[in-house]
């Protein structure tokens, strides 16, 4: 019997004390907070992101809290979400797994008198206040072509492989790429587009194919990060190492030796860093009321004025990544 | 002092040693810890979160319940949760069911599912790791198959998104429904002949067959409820995130059996109760809860799962030594 008084005495204590750090907790020191969440925390592109987000979280000097899915698992990322709205953050800023299923988590957050940031892929428009947009269609596509033309000295044949002809946002950047290549590089030609399924093998199979088939191809440009190494491989293979350029849309990490070797001359991305900085630059200043609705630009610390379009603030040109570079990135 | 008094301090040792009372103390620790951990977490917003998120689990927790009891296993149950998800996606959105009508196929099918394994259990005699194991990966590759692994099912009409985003008479919508089915199994469980013919058939299966008792039967049961309350969750899962896809309820069967064993239920079969399930089932939901009110990143939550399982165990484990030396009161331990 004693022992149970006991129990009950400490428990009770143990409430008491609860309540008063509750209570005693002051509400009036505005430490802004801001709640970061990745597709999946392991994902080496948003650890990048992260970085970023740190650096510009001490400059703006609010509390970051960063987590996530350990998986890209929707559902965890919904619960998440509707847990940092109990906790009260001030902003939330997602990268959403999945586009309806996370909108209705951050409609509630809205509600509830939270500013709602997306970044690297949006959710529904009205669930959220700005989506930082890492690249347009048209960023990505000249930027790709006039690499290419770089590369070329303007000049020859060249292919692209894609993921597949269907997919939607790879359309949309062959689109630029071709009306960029119609505008400004006549003496260049577009000689083939080949879809590789996002694999690296069938990209690989796909390039062998193409270097017989076009004996005076001087470039292979992939739209889909698996294909850039694949091209890379089946050039090397081919013992064409240099003479044929390989470029396009791909991770550091996945390029970085055929880079080294002279294989692959350069890779097309945004700065993932520079896309977590912005994020947390912009999720601050949402958080504080310094950035509305309708405004047309933005000063975003050490990457300068920002372009906002629309709800979209737009992380500005995408960066080449090649020898001289390469090094000094890890994702 | 007394031989009274001994009797009195033997009898409370009893009580405090059970496993319930062990995981209600577990419970109280990280209500309080977390209280002082998060300015949010002792609010009635933030209960209606964890009730609201572990209700899908926490159905299936119930239903392996029984299932373990007689000494089975079922590993299928959150394959068989996206498989009823992506059906009901379906038959809403390609054939034109209205939500109710899709709900109640959905769940239809769940209690095939589950027919499926208790049948293989008990007539072919195959070991349920092995059966659950096979219609672990066949019913989530349905799943797979039906949707080409891409297709999301989502704008389902609000009324549809009531059962899983709002509130009913001050509770999350699902917290009713999972009220209503825990009550029905405990009392199925703890207060029917049938129920105790599940501890008996885990406890001895051939003295219980010797006793003329329908094992078979039993079992059956058992795996079908398992199926059907696969299709109830995944209704409420749909419900929740307003979407179903073919990776839903990934991992739920691993979380719902963590659940039920740290709930006091032998993996063995013939000892556990409903309400020691439903005790694990919270400790693990307020602890997954309380760690993001405490601001600690979602790894530390599979840590601390980890050592909250062993360590209940373990103490149960050593209190059940302690007290077999003796005669008392003290259940077996898991």
């Amino acid at each position: 019997m004693k022992s149970a008084l006991r129990l009950l005495l400490v428990l009770g204590l143990g409430f008491l004390l609860a309540a008063c750090s509750r209570s005693s907790s002051n509400p009036d020191q505005k430490k802004i907070t801001v709640a970061l969440m990745p597709k999946s925390k392991g994902n080496a592109y948003f650890i990048s992101c992260k970085k970023g987000a740190e650096d510009a979280a001490q400059e703006t000097g609010v509390e970051l809290l960063f987590d996530g899915p350990t998986d890209p698992d929707p559902a965890r990322q919904n619960e998440i979400i509707e847990n940092w709205t109990t906790v009260g953050v001030d902003v939330i800023a997602v990268a959403c797994e999945n586009r309806e299923g996370i909108a209705t988590a951050l409609r509630k957050a809205r509600q509830k008198g939270i500013k709602v940031l997306t970044y690297d892929s949006d959710t529904t428009a009205e669930a959220r206040d700005f989506f930082v947009n890492q690249a347009t269609p048209e960023g990505i596509g000249h930027a790709l072509m006039d690499e290419a033309a770089r590369l070329t000295g303007e000049e020859g044949e060249f292919a692209i492989i894609t993921a597949s002809l269907t997919a939607a946002n790879m359309n949309a950047w062959r689109k630029h790429i071709e009306q960029r290549l119609a505008e400004k590089y006549p003496r260049m030609k577009l000689v083939a587009t080949k879809p590789c399924d996002d694999l690296k093998d069938k990209a690989q199979t796909e390039s062998t194919a193409l270097l017989s088939a076009h004996p005076n191809l001087k470039l292979l440009m992939s739209i889909c990060s698996p294909g850039v190494p694949g091209a890379a491989e089946a050039v090397k293979q081919a013992g064409k190492g240099g003479q044929i350029k390989v470029m396009g849309l791909g991770l550091p990490n996945e390029n970085r030796a055929y880079i080294k070797q002279g294989v692959t001359q350069s890779i097309i991305l945004w700065k993932t860093l520079d896309l977590g900085y912005l994020t947390l630059h912009a999720a601050a200043a949402l958080g504080r009321g310094s950035l509305q609705p309708n405004a047309k630009s933005y000063s975003a610390g050490r990457l300068g004025e920002i372009t906002i379009e629309g709800d979209n603030l737009l992380l500005g040109k995408p960066f080449v990544f090649n020898s001289e570079n390469i090094d000094l990135f890890d994702f | 002092m007394s031989t009274a008094f001994h009797h009195r301090l033997a009898r409370i040792r009893a009580l405090v040693f059970r496993h319930e009372s062990l995981l209600l103390l577990i419970l109280l620790a990280e209500w309080i810890t977390f209280s002082f951990l998060g300015r949010r977490f002792a609010t009635w917003e933030n209960a209606a979160d964890i009730l609201r998120h572990s209700a899908e689990i926490g159905l299936l927790a119930v239903a392996l319940t029984p299932v373990i009891l007689t000494g089975g296993i079922d590993l299928s149950a959150g394959s068989l949760l996206g498989l009823c998800a992506v059906i009901f996606g379906k038959l809403w959105r390609d054939a034109g069911f209205p939500p109710t009508l899709a709900a109640v196929t959905a769940v239809a099918a769940g209690a095939v599912g589950g027919l499926l394994n208790g049948s293989l259990v008990t007539r072919l005699k195959l070991p349920p790791l092995i059966v659950t194991l096979g219609t672990f990966s066949l019913f989530r590759g349905i799943a797979e198959a039906l949707t080409r692994g891409t297709d999301t099912f989502t704008n389902f009409p609000n009324t549809f998104l009531f059962l899983g985003q709002e509130r009913l008479l001050g509770l999350p919508t699902q917290a009713w429904i999972f009220f209503l089915l825990a009550g029905t199994a405990w009392l199925l469980i703890h207060r029917t002949t049938a129920g105790r013919n599940c501890c008996s058939a885990g406890f001895n299966p051939e003295g219980a067959v010797y006793a003329g008792l329908p094992l078979s039967k039993i079992q059956t049961l058992a795996y079908v409820g398992v199926g059907t309350v696969a299709g109830i969750a995944a209704v409420i899962y749909t419900a929740r995130l307003g979407q179903a896809r073919a990776d839903a309820g990934s991992g739920y069967e691993l979380l719902a059996i963590t659940a039920v064993v740290l709930g006091g239920t032998s993996i063995f079969g013939g000892t556990g109760t409903i309400h020691g399930t439903l005790l694990g089932v919270a400790a693990l939901a307020v602890l997954n809860n309380g760690l993001v009110h405490a601001r600690q990143p979602r790894e530390t939550a599979g840590i601390l799962t980890g050592v909250l399982l062993l360590t209940a165990l373990t103490l149960t484990t050593l209190a059940y030594f302690r007290s077999s030396r003796k005669p008392s009161r003290t259940q077996p331990s898991p």
